[in-house]
């Protein structure tokens, strides 16, 4: 059975780009969300695997949507894909969880590399 | 076309000096620029630290620019209005300018090596004496501009405009700060026979002698304005109506005492002084109310002050 | 007459671009600072230049401003000028924030540092973005304690046919202030601008 992914960012480019740049051999139905609390809402109505998540959003950004995944014990990995690239800001979302941190724009090498790593393709 | 030949006869012929250093602020390279109105040479200087080969540079701010310059690899600017100079340098028209040293503008480039690891600084130094000069000379004119346009052109003392605009600042100020505010408003008196005798221009030393003896009686912070034809007025922050009406005395008593020499005459003459205080009136009444105590001044004989009162019936109708 | 109008799209595609830049300048000014530097997501707009000092005599309204300007210019016909606007009370916490407090540096001088430090720290990133790379003129101080700055920037903005409008907030740890800068583009680079985003959208 296929797995369920989220890309959640506030921008189309950001959400297309990533999608373009994801392995071919990545088999899943991608879902998309605009901000943190569609992400949510998401999250809470479907069985979702995978979150690809931007931070800077509005209405609830990403590092909030971390929060809520943690606190409510959600059964999902998140890939943080974001431009806020300062050390601290890494660290902060991997004590929250994350799985892993890319750098926006996402590269294709990146993105399959930290794939592989984690035995989602 | 090879064009590597270029670069020597260009830097060192260029009107703009270049000053290249390494991260640790070490002199890499200047050009002849530098060189010559420094009076340093490369061969001596590279690899010494910028600050201990170029005097008097501002060390700890060159530093911060430096190494913002580096650790961002974004450009940094300084410009001769707000730092005249950094390297102290003599510029070529010394008869021109009354400063000593070249104004300078300044870019501060980041450059990387081709290695991709060894950045630099390259120091842009551009001439903008002239500017600077020009600048000196507009401000001085300006100035003088400024001075021309608030004072009476004869007498010296402020004009009406000028003063009218300083009493509406003093007024507001005594609102702020509830400080007390006095008005005095003067008139020469019997003019008229003064210019009839001795022409417009005995009339007019007459205006500027008493301008001169009058502005001597004054504190540094009283505003003496010119109000009209031989009508004056002056402002007196933080005075409450019985110390100007002292002030309007002494003014009075040091016309009628003055001995004015004009084609060897001895002229005498004498004002007379109406006197407000602030109590909450408009700029526009304080003047209204000084220049009926002051009409009330010439209906008791002149030579006198006299301080404006509030109309009996006002007086009565707030007791009611 | 030119339309410089810019579709969803393409106003979309700017302002990821513009939030991988900030992304990238906070990165730097976070190291530079030695701090964290909490970015919210910069509001993009897209305005007519002659709605300008409306919408900025109404925003910083009583306050006296001082308006900074930086010019830029970049390979492709890409250039335009940045207008950054700091808020007088805001001046002596970004003077804390860069280490100014403690010697004769002016007030003027060191807006002018500040304001090259965010802007070509911003613009590098995007010119990054844009396969680019900008050169910089020195910034200048268009008016400082003002009261006619809307005529001032209405002055300057008539000369561009297309104003960017990018709210920025710098928040630091223990510090935070805000400040607006304005990216002004001509019509010629406008067109090249959307040209370029076309081709960024049509490789997604």
């Amino acid at each position: 059975m296929a797995l369920n992914a989220l890309i959640c960012d506030d921008s189309l480019l950001a959400r297309n780009q990533l999608k373009k740049s994801l392995p071919a051999e990545f088999d899943a139905n991608i879902v998309t969300a605009s901000n943190g609390v569609e992400a949510l809402a998401t999250l809470r109505s479907q069985e979702i695997g995978l979150v690809f998540l931007d931070l800077t959003m509005p209405e609830l950004d990403g590092i909030g949507v971390l929060e809520a995944i943690k606190a409510d014990a959600m059964d999902c990995l998140v890939i943080v894909v974001s431009a806020d690239i300062q050390p601290e800001m890494q660290k902060r979302v991997m004590e929250l969880g994350a799985l892993a941190f890319i750098q926006k724009p996402a590269s294709a090498a990146k993105l399959a590399d930290v794939m592989h790593k984690y035995g989602l393709i | 076309m090879q064009l590597d030949w270029l670069l020597q006869p260009l830097l060192a012929q260029l009107n703009t000096g270049v000053l290249v250093l390494n991260d640790q602020h070490q002199i890499v390279f200047f050009n002849q620029f530098i060189a010559r109105r420094a009076d340093k040479r490369l061969e001596h200087t590279q690899g010494q630290l910028v600050y201990d080969v170029f005097d008097d540079l501002p060390r700890a701010w060159l530093q911060r620019k430096l190494d913002g310059v580096l650790s961002l690899q974004a450009p940094a600017f300084s410009s001769w209005e707000q730092r005249q100079y950094i390297l102290k340098l003599p510029h070529l028209r010394p008869l021109s300018s009354d400063s000593l040293y070249m104004a300078q503008n300044c870019t501060m480039l980041p450059l990387t090596a081709p290695d991709g690891v060894s950045h630099y600084v390259c120091m842009l130094i551009e001439d903008a004496t002239d500017a600077y000069v020009y600048q000196l000379q507009l401000q001085q004119s300006m100035a003088q501009l400024e001075l021309a346009n608030r004072t009476d052109g004869l007498t010296g003392v402020y004009n009406r405009r000028y003063w009218q605009q300083q009493l509406g600042y003093e007024v507001a100020r005594a609102v702020r700060y509830q400080h007390s505010l006095a008005l005095l408003l003067f008139d020469l008196d019997k003019f008229k026979q003064l210019n009839d005798q001795y022409g417009h221009q005995g009339g007019d030393a007459v205006l500027v002698e008493l301008s001169a003896v009058i502005g001597a009686l004054l504190r540094d912070t009283d505003l003496l304005g010119r109000y009209g034809g031989e009508e004056f007025g002056v402002v007196l922050p933080e005075t409450d109506l019985q110390g100007a009406v002292l002030v309007a005395n002494r003014i009075c008593k040091a016309v009628a005492e003055h001995q004015l020499l004009f084609n060897g005459q001895t002229l005498n003459v004498t004002v007379s002084i109406g006197v407000s205080s602030y109590k909450g009136q408009t700029a526009d009444e304080l003047i209204q109310q000084a220049d009926m105590a002051l009409y009330n001044a010439k209906r008791q004989g002149r030579n006198r002050v006299v301080a404006w009162q509030e109309p009996a019936e006002v007086y009565l109708k707030q007791v009611k | 007459m030119t339309d410089f109008q810019f579709s969803e799209e393409q106003r979309d595609c700017l302002q990821e671009l513009v939030n991988v830049a900030m992304g990238l300048a906070s990165d730097k000014l976070a190291r530079y600072l030695n701090t964290l530097v909490h970015l919210q997501v910069p509001a993009i707009k897209l305005v007519k230049t002659e709605q300008l000092p409306e919408h900025f005599a109404d925003r910083h309204q009583q306050q006296s401003v001082t308006m900074i300007s930086l010019g830029f210019f970049g390979d492709q016909g890409l250039r335009g000028e940045t207008i950054m606007l700091y808020q007088l009370e805001n001046v002596g916490v970004i003077a804390k924030l860069l280490g100014y407090s403690d010697d004769d540096s002016s007030e003027a001088e060191m807006l002018t540092d500040i304001s090259s430090v965010l802007t070509t720290t911003f613009l590098n990133g995007l010119a990054e973005q844009l396969d680019n790379s900008f050169s910089y003129a020195a910034p200048r101080i268009l008016s400082s304690r003002d009261k006619h700055f809307a005529e001032k920037l209405a002055s300057t903005a008539e000369q561009w046919q297309l104003a960017l409008q990018v709210d920025i907030r710098y928040q630091l740890t223990d510090y935070s202030f805000n400040c607006d800068m304005i990216l002004l583009i001509p019509g010629e680079a406008v067109l090249r601008l959307r040209l370029i985003l076309d081709q960024i959208l049509a490789s997604f």
